[in-house]
C-alpha cells in the first residue's frame, strides 16, 4: 500500500522538524558568537562567528574538569549498574522462585522514586561520610536512581533467549555462572549495551540531585552551566551553550549506536520495535 | 562407608545452593536499592519529627500540623498536578499525531532522530535555551512582531498563564520525542492484518484509526504515559532555571517547593515532612500503575 499523506500532515511535519531543530542551532550558534551579539536588543539571526570568546570561557572556566567530571561518575555508576543489574535480571528473568514477582515489582517501583524525596537523608548521609562534593558520591546516585532501568531492560532481553540453548550447554555438565557468562551474556549483548547507554543519558543529564552534591570540585557539565554568571556580564550564554553542545555529542554518538534498541530500552523493555 | 556418604553430602548441599542461587544473584541489587528508598524514608520520617537545622529540637508532629495548613505547600500540589496534566495532555496529542503521520513511512528509522535530538540535550541546557529564546534574548518576541502578532516586547515572566506557557513549553519541546518514539514503535508493531481487514471493509482512514487502530495501542500508550508522567511530576530543572517559581508561586511545583524550604529555609524537618508525605503517596501511586500496566504490557 503506497502511502499518501496529506498536505496538513506534511505540513505538521515539516513544522516540527522545525521546531525540533532550529533552536538548537541557534543555541549551537551562540557558543561562538562574540558576546555583544548575544545581549542585542534585538536578536542576530545571522551570527559572525568568532572563536575569541571560546579561548575567553576555556580560560575562565576549568571545563575540561567538568567535562571529566561527568564522564567519570557516568562511567562508574554505569559500571556499578552492570555489576549488579546483570546478575539480577539473570534471576528475575530466569529462575522460578518465591517473591520473585515481588522483588521485580520492587526494582521497577524505586524507579518512581521522586528525587526530592531522598535529596534530603541522602545529602545527610553523604555529608556524615564526608562524601560530598565527590564524583564517587555521584557514580552513587546515578548507579541507584538507574539500577531499577538496567536490570528491567536486560530482563527483558534475557527472556527472550530460548531455554533450549541452557539447557543442551547444562546437560554438558557447566555451571549455571557458567551459562551466564559465556552464553547469555554474549547472547543479550545488545540488551546490555542498550540499558548503559540509557543510563549513561539519564546519568549525564542528571540535574536535581546533582545540584545537592556538587559544591565545586564535583560540578559535572549539568550543573556547571547554571553557575556561569559573571556579575556584572549576567548569564554567560557562551560557556552554556559550549558545555550544553560538550555534553551533547557523546551523547548522540552513544544513542546513534543503539538507534534500533531505543523504544525498547526506554521503556524498559515493554515496547519492542 | 564413607565412599557411598560423601555422595549424597555434597547433592544435598549442592541442591540448597542451588535453590538459594537466584536470591544470590538478585540480593545486592535489592540490598542496594533497598539502602537509598528504605533508608531515606525512614530518616525523613525521623527527622520530620524534629525541628531546627543543627540542633535538633522534638517537634512531635507540630511540622505536618504546619505543614498541611501551609498554602504555598497546597499550591505547589495543585501547580504540579495542573503543569502536570496540562503538559501530559499536549505532549501526548502531538507525540501520536506525528507517530500516526509517520509510522508506515521506510524513512521513518532513518530521519526519527531529528525528532530525538531535543531529547539528547541537558535539561538544564534545554532550559537555558528557553530562558534564552523567551526572556534574555527576546527571540520568541522578535518572531511574533515579524509575523505581525504583537507590536512590543513579551515579559513572560510577569503573568501567571505566560509563565506557565513556558515551563509546559520547554518541558513539551524536550520531551514529545520520548512519547513519539515509543508510540511509532508501538504502531509498527501491531498486527498488519487487523488494519488490513478493516480496511478492506470499507472503513475510512479516520474510523480506522480510532477504533482500530487506538484500542490495540492501549497498553504502550499506558507505559509511554506512566513513565512519562513520573518524570513530570519530578520536573525541576525548567523550574530552577526560568522561572524560580515565579510570578509569585504560580510555577512553584512540589519538588521545587520542598528544595527550596529545605535549604534556603533552612528548616529539613519541615522539608523532611513534605518528603515522607510525598512518599507515601508515591509508594501508594507506584503499587497501583506498576501492578496494573507494567506487567500487562511485559508479560504476554
Amino acid at each position: 500500500m503506497k502511502n499518501k499523506r496529506s498536505i496538513v500532515g506534511t505540513t505538521i511535519l515539516l513544522v516540527w522538524t522545525i521546531v525540533s531543530i532550529w533552536p538548537i542551532w541557534y543555541f549551537a550558534t551562540i557558543a561562538l558568537r562574540p558576546r555583544v551579539e548575544i545581549i542585542a536588543p534585538d536578536p542576530i539571526y545571522w551570527p559572525t562567528f568568532t572563536i575569541e570568546t571560546w579561548a575567553k570561557i576555556w580560560d575562565e572556566w576549568p571545563m575540561m574538569k567538568y567535562f571529566f567530571n561527568s564522564i567519570a561518575s557516568v562511567a562508574g555508576s554505569v559500571v556499578i549498574c552492570l555489576l549488579l543489574g546483570i546478575p539480577a535480571a539473570y534471576s528475575l528473568a530466569r529462575y522460578r522462585y518465591k517473591g520473585r514477582d515481588d522483588i521485580g515489582n520492587y526494582i521497577l517501583s524505586t524507579k518512581m522514586m521522586a528525587p526530592a524525596v531522598v535529596a534530603i537523608p541522602l545529602f545527610v548521609l553523604f555529608a556524615h561520610f564526608k562524601m560530598l562534593d565527590t564524583i564517587w558520591a555521584l557514580m552513587l546516585v546515578y548507579s541507584a536512581t538507574n539500577l531499577s532501568i538496567v536490570v528491567w531492560i536486560i530482563r527483558s532481553y534475557m527472556i527472550d533467549i530460548p531455554h533450549e540453548v541452557e539447557d543442551a550447554a547444562r546437560t554438558d555438565g557447566a555451571s549455571d555462572l557458567r551459562i551466564l557468562w559465556e552464553i547469555i551474556i554474549p547472547m543479550c549483548l545488545p540488551g546490555i549495551i542498550t540499558a548503559a547507554v540509557i543510563a549513561s543519558v539519564f546519568a549525564m543529564n542528571e540535574f536535581f540531585l546533582t545540584l545537592i552534591i556538587g559544591r565545586r570540585e564535583a560540578y559535572t557539565m549539568s550543573i556547571a552551566l547554571a553557575n556561569f554568571k559573571g556579575g556584572s556580564d549576567g548569564i554567560i550564554y557562551n560557556a552554556i551553550a559550549l558545555i550544553a553542545f560538550m555534553a551533547f555529542i557523546p551523547i548522540l554518538l552513544l544513542v546513534l549506536s543503539i538507534q534500533n534498541h531505543l523504544s525498547r530500552g526506554l521503556t524498559m523493555g515493554a515496547v519492542k520495535g | 562407608m564413607t565412599a557411598t556418604a560423601q555422595p549424597t553430602i555434597i547433592r544435598r548441599r549442592s541442591a540448597r545452593s542451588r535453590q538459594l542461587f537466584p536470591y544470590l544473584l538478585v540480593m545486592p541489587a535489592v540490598i542496594y536499592l533497598l539502602s537509598i528508598t528504605l533508608y531515606p524514608g525512614i530518616y525523613a520520617l525521623y527527622r520530620s519529627l524534629y525541628s531546627g537545622k543543627f540542633k535538633l529540637e522534638w517537634a512531635g508532629l507540630s511540622n505536618y500540623q504546619e505543614l498541611l495548613a501551609d498554602t504555598q505547600f497546597w499550591n505547589s500540589i495543585w501547580n504540579t498536578l495542573l503543569l502536570g496534566s496540562i503538559t501530559l495532555l499536549v505532549e501526548f496529542i502531538i507525540a501520536l499525531t506525528l507517530a500516526a503521520l509517520v509510522y508506515r513511512d521506510p524513512w521513518v528509522r532513518g530521519f526519527r532522530i531529528l525528532f530525538l535530538l531535543p531529547m539528547l540535550l541537558m535539561p538544564s541546557a534545554v532550559s537555558f535555551i528557553w530562558k534564552l529564546m523567551f526572556n534574555d534574548g527576546r527571540v520568541i518576541s522578535d518572531l511574533l512582531k515579524r509575523i505581525g502578532l504583537i507590536d512590543y516586547n513579551i515579559d513572560w515572566m510577569i503573568s501567571t498563564p505566560l509563565a506557565r506557557f513556558v515551563v509546559i513549553f520547554a518541558d513539551v519541546w524536550q520531551w514529545t520525542p520520548f512519547l513519539f518514539i515509543i508510540f511509532v514503535a508501538g504502531l509498527q508493531g501491531q498486527d498488519k492484518e487487523v488494519e488490513e481487514a478493516a480496511r478492506l471493509d470499507g472503513a475510512s482512514w479516520t474510523s480506522m484509526f480510532f477504533n482500530v487502530t487506538l484500542p490495540m495501542m492501549r497498553p504502550v500508550i499506558a507505559i509511554g504515559l506512566i513513565l512519562r508522567g513520573i518524570d513530570i511530576l519530578n520536573m525541576f530543572a525548567p523550574i530552577q532555571v526560568i522561572t524560580q517559581g515565579a510570578p509569585g508561586g504560580a510555577t512553584e511545583t512540589l519538588g521545587y517547593y520542598i528544595q527550596r524550604i529545605g535549604w534556603d529555609g533552612p528548616n529539613f524537618g519541615y522539608a523532611s515532612a513534605a518528603s515522607v508525605l510525598v512518599l507515601v503517596a508515591t509508594v501508594i501511586l507506584s503499587q497501583v500503575l506498576v501492578r496494573r500496566f507494567f506487567r500487562s504490557g511485559t508479560e504476554s
